[in-house]
């Protein structure tokens, strides 16, 4: 393999590729397969790397350019197609996903930023918007699993997180599982009967009739509905414990944060909760923000190939659309203390399985990586790939706020064609 | 001959300014010429004979960062982020040059005081020795984790190699077998998955005996908030002699270390915002005895006779203007503007 690559080598090799993939591909934006994408199950991973992955060390590496930084690019299993050489296992895997090189969004602020991305920066009616992990909990439903619509594994604490859910009513907020533990103290102690464990839990029912009295009733069935979510997910214990699985897996997934908690996500997704979310803090690379792609990047790189493979192997990944990004990239320009900035003006985000082509490249920065060259696109244009992606036409659904039809996409944006099967 | 007062530099006229950011400075041992590595793939130089240096045509054939330099008798060789070594003569043209000296980014070089046996630490977790005429290999080591930065015993017998998990491993030269290890684990902390800090730089005293290490001890990954430290260590017992710690967790790392023949370490640090010192450290004193604040500065050179100093710093408001575009739209790289100071005798 030449590993050495410069931006002429990325367009010309990744036209020619796009060329002979979109005659191959044509052939499945049919009718019949978008019947067949409604009908399907509907599952999202998406994968939170929160502070804001550089894309010049990741899916649209400049090597030898004036912002290109000190790491190479390294070809794919896709021909022409280089990505940063701190992800060796995605690389592997490119054939079975889809980078979108033009994100060109509007906030390069962390607190407001996260909002805006997560809830797809809709046009201002004086109202919140969901997250789009709450979005699709509301439109996709929670299926027949039995298990919570929207899980959350995340660092640190669990809980639910009743804010994601904007609008649609704190029902569809995020059961947050921390360091991706089982909710704590819901199952019956060991010393309790089920008849006085009923007992308890009619006693339970009584104490939250008597706190609903004179409470708006969103807030208290929300509660009453977080606690049966939560106990339902108790009830599947056996999916927390990871050391049940081949140590193949573990090693594959690695045994770091990331990697156990791609790994729970796995075992969500296969249990049938349809959204799961994954975020790992600490992105926010603005000193030494070479070394701190060398040592972090591998670690998204490892599970998130995992999980790519594992959800093909077994076919879900028909199913399942795969989201991995944050809230915006990071600056061309290296800073004094030897780090990347914020930079929402040109940036990527990868995505793979349900509803998506495999093994293409859609949009492209400048040479210097300052600026999206062709269509830039803004999270309200994701919004709609992934809509469509997951069989839901953001065109014709609407949420109802009281009432209000509300569109589920920036209704003046329009997905990225590109990369949609 | 008198030693310079080293409590008196004198800076010497305006900064060099070299259009990109630089890793590393290094004099050549006569102190007439001033080697620059750059982020831009090349080697600058500079005529320092007199006063006011003069531009020397810069150096191409490297990939990515030039990250390693150094001086040998009779070369001047580097090293790059995408692993290669490469040596040059006094002219500028090339001796010889290795491809892939590692999988990856080629960190560090050190040379004997002889200049015969060149070491090169990498990525790859490894240290490699090679004929400094030739470029050909002669030996290595496996240090089993990233390599940050190597030095040789003044008697070219051994090498120290220090990595990213704060721990500084000597092997002999060029056999590669194994000897004592030094371990200043707090130069590392594991911040979420993030590996944070490591040993950045290290120098062995001229008599052997002391081996400083520096680097910081980090408080936080990401931003990287980290407190400079400097750790000596005895040589043949592998203890801690003493250390020095900054004073705030936004001054950063320590980031390059010299020995001036005066007897004391000349250092400099690299924080955030902007932060940064160049100083002079005695053995043992618990504070510098000289420091200039300068921003971010990232190396630090000594003339072979003390007389006088270089330092890479960064160009002014460089801390967190990476999204600033000019009036015109331009987007401008940061660079490192090279201050020069004359240590008076």
């Amino acid at each position: 393999m030449r590993p050495l690559c410069t931006p002429a080598d990325h367009r010309v090799s990744r036209r020619r590729w796009l060329g002979a993939a979109g005659a191959g591909l044509a052939g499945l934006c049919t009718p019949a397969v978008a019947q067949e994408l409604r009908r399907r199950r509907k599952q999202v991973l998406f994968i939170w790397l929160d502070g804001g992955m550089s894309q010049l060390e990741s899916w649209d590496p400049k090597p030898n350019t004036p912002f290109g930084g000190p790491l190479r690019a390294i070809p794919t299993s896709v021909p022409g197609v280089h990505i940063s050489e701190t992800l060796p296992q995605s690389a592997r895997v490119m054939h079975r996903l889809a980078v979108v090189r033009s994100v060109s969004t509007q906030d390069n602020s962390h607190s407001a930023g996260v909002d805006r991305i997560q809830r797809g920066d809709p046009k201002n009616r004086g109202v919140v918007y969901p997250y789009f992990g709450s979005a699709v909990a509301k439109l996709a439903g929670a299926g027949d699993s039995g298990l919570p619509p929207y899980v959350w594994v995340k660092p640190m604490n669990g809980g639910f997180i009743y804010k994601d859910a904007g609008f649609l009513g704190p029902r569809y907020g995020a059961l947050a599982l921390g360091d991706g533990r089982p909710p704590e103290n819901l199952l019956r102690p060991p010393g309790l009967d089920a008849a006085a464990d009923d007992e308890r839990n009619a006693l339970r029912r009584l104490a939250d009739q008597r706190y609903a009295a004179g409470r708006r009733p969103e807030h208290t069935e929300a509660n009453s509905y977080a606690f049966e979510m939560a106990a339902q997910l108790q009830r599947r214990v056996e999916l927390f414990d990871l050391s049940r699985l081949p140590a193949r897996d573990q090693q594959r997934y690695g045994t770091h944060d990331l990697g156990r908690h791609l790994l729970l996500a796995r075992r969500l997704l296969e249990a049938g909760v349809t959204f799961v979310k994954v975020t790992s803090y600490g992105w926010d690379s603005h000193g030494d923000h070479f070394n701190q792609a060398l040592s972090q990047h591998p670690k998204f790189d490892q599970p998130f190939a995992a999980v790519i493979e594992d959800l093909h192997d077994r076919g879900m990944l028909d199913d399942v659309l795969v989201i991995a990004m944050a809230e915006f990239g990071r600056t061309p320009r290296i800073n004094g203390h030897v780090g990347r900035d914020h930079w929402p003006e040109a940036w990527s985000v990868c995505m793979a399985g349900r509803g998506i082509k495999r093994g293409v490249v859609a949009g492209a920065t400048n040479a210097t990586g300052t600026d999206v060259a062709t269509q830039p696109h803004d999270i309200g244009a994701l919004f709609h790939t992934w809509w469509r992606a997951l069989g839901i036409d953001p065109e014709t659904t609407q949420f109802r706020n009281a009432g209000q039809p509300l569109p589920i996409a920036h209704e003046e944006m329009t997905p990225v064609t590109d990369v949609l099967a | 001959m008198p030693m310079p007062d080293p409590t008196k530099p004198v800076e010497l006229g305006r900064p060099l300014v070299p259009p990109c950011q630089l890793t590393r400075l290094r004099f050549r041992p006569d102190g007439r010429v001033l080697a620059a590595a750059g982020c831009d793939g090349k080697v600058r130089r500079w005529d320092t004979s007199a006063d006011a240096p003069t531009e020397l045509p810069a150096l191409d054939g490297h990939n990515g960062w030039v990250s390693g330099l150094v001086f040998s008798t009779s070369a001047l060789v580097t090293t790059d982020s995408w692993g290669r070594l490469t040596a040059r003569d006094a002219d500028g043209r090339q001796l010889w040059t290795v491809e892939t000296a590692h999988a990856g980014w080629a960190r560090a070089v050190a040379v004997t005081a002889d200049g015969n046996l060149l070491a090169t630490g990498g990525r790859d977790g490894f240290v490699r020795f090679w004929d400094a005429r030739t470029g050909t290999k002669t030996g290595e080591a496996n240090a089993t984790a990233d390599v940050l930065s190597v030095g040789f015993a003044p008697d070219g017998k051994a090498v120290l190699a220090g990595d990213l998990f704060g721990v500084v491993r000597e092997f002999e030269a060029p056999g590669g077998r194994a000897g004592r290890t030094f371990e200043a684990r707090e130069l590392h902390r594991l911040d979420r998955v993030q590996d944070v800090g490591g040993v950045r730089c290290l120098l062995v005293t001229p008599d052997g005996r002391t081996l400083v290490v520096g680097g910081a001890e980090p408080k936080t990954g990401g931003f990287v908030e980290c407190t400079p430290l400097m750790i000596a260590f005895d040589r043949p017992s592998g203890k801690r002699l003493w250390q020095w710690k900054g004073g705030a967790p936004a001054e950063g790392y320590v980031t390059d270390l010299a020995w001036h023949p005066g007897g004391y370490v000349v250092a400099c640090t690299s924080g955030q915002p902007g932060q940064g010192k160049v100083f002079f450290l005695k053995p043992g004193d618990a504070q510098p005895f000289f420091q200039v604040p300068k921003p971010n500065v990232h190396s630090v050179a000594v003339t072979a006779d003390g007389t006088k100093l270089a330092a890479a710093l960064t160009n002014a408001n460089s801390a967190g203007n990476g999204r600033v575009r000019g009036q015109g739209g331009d987007y401008p790289q940061n660079h490192s503007p090279v201050q020069l100071w004359r240590l008076p005798s």
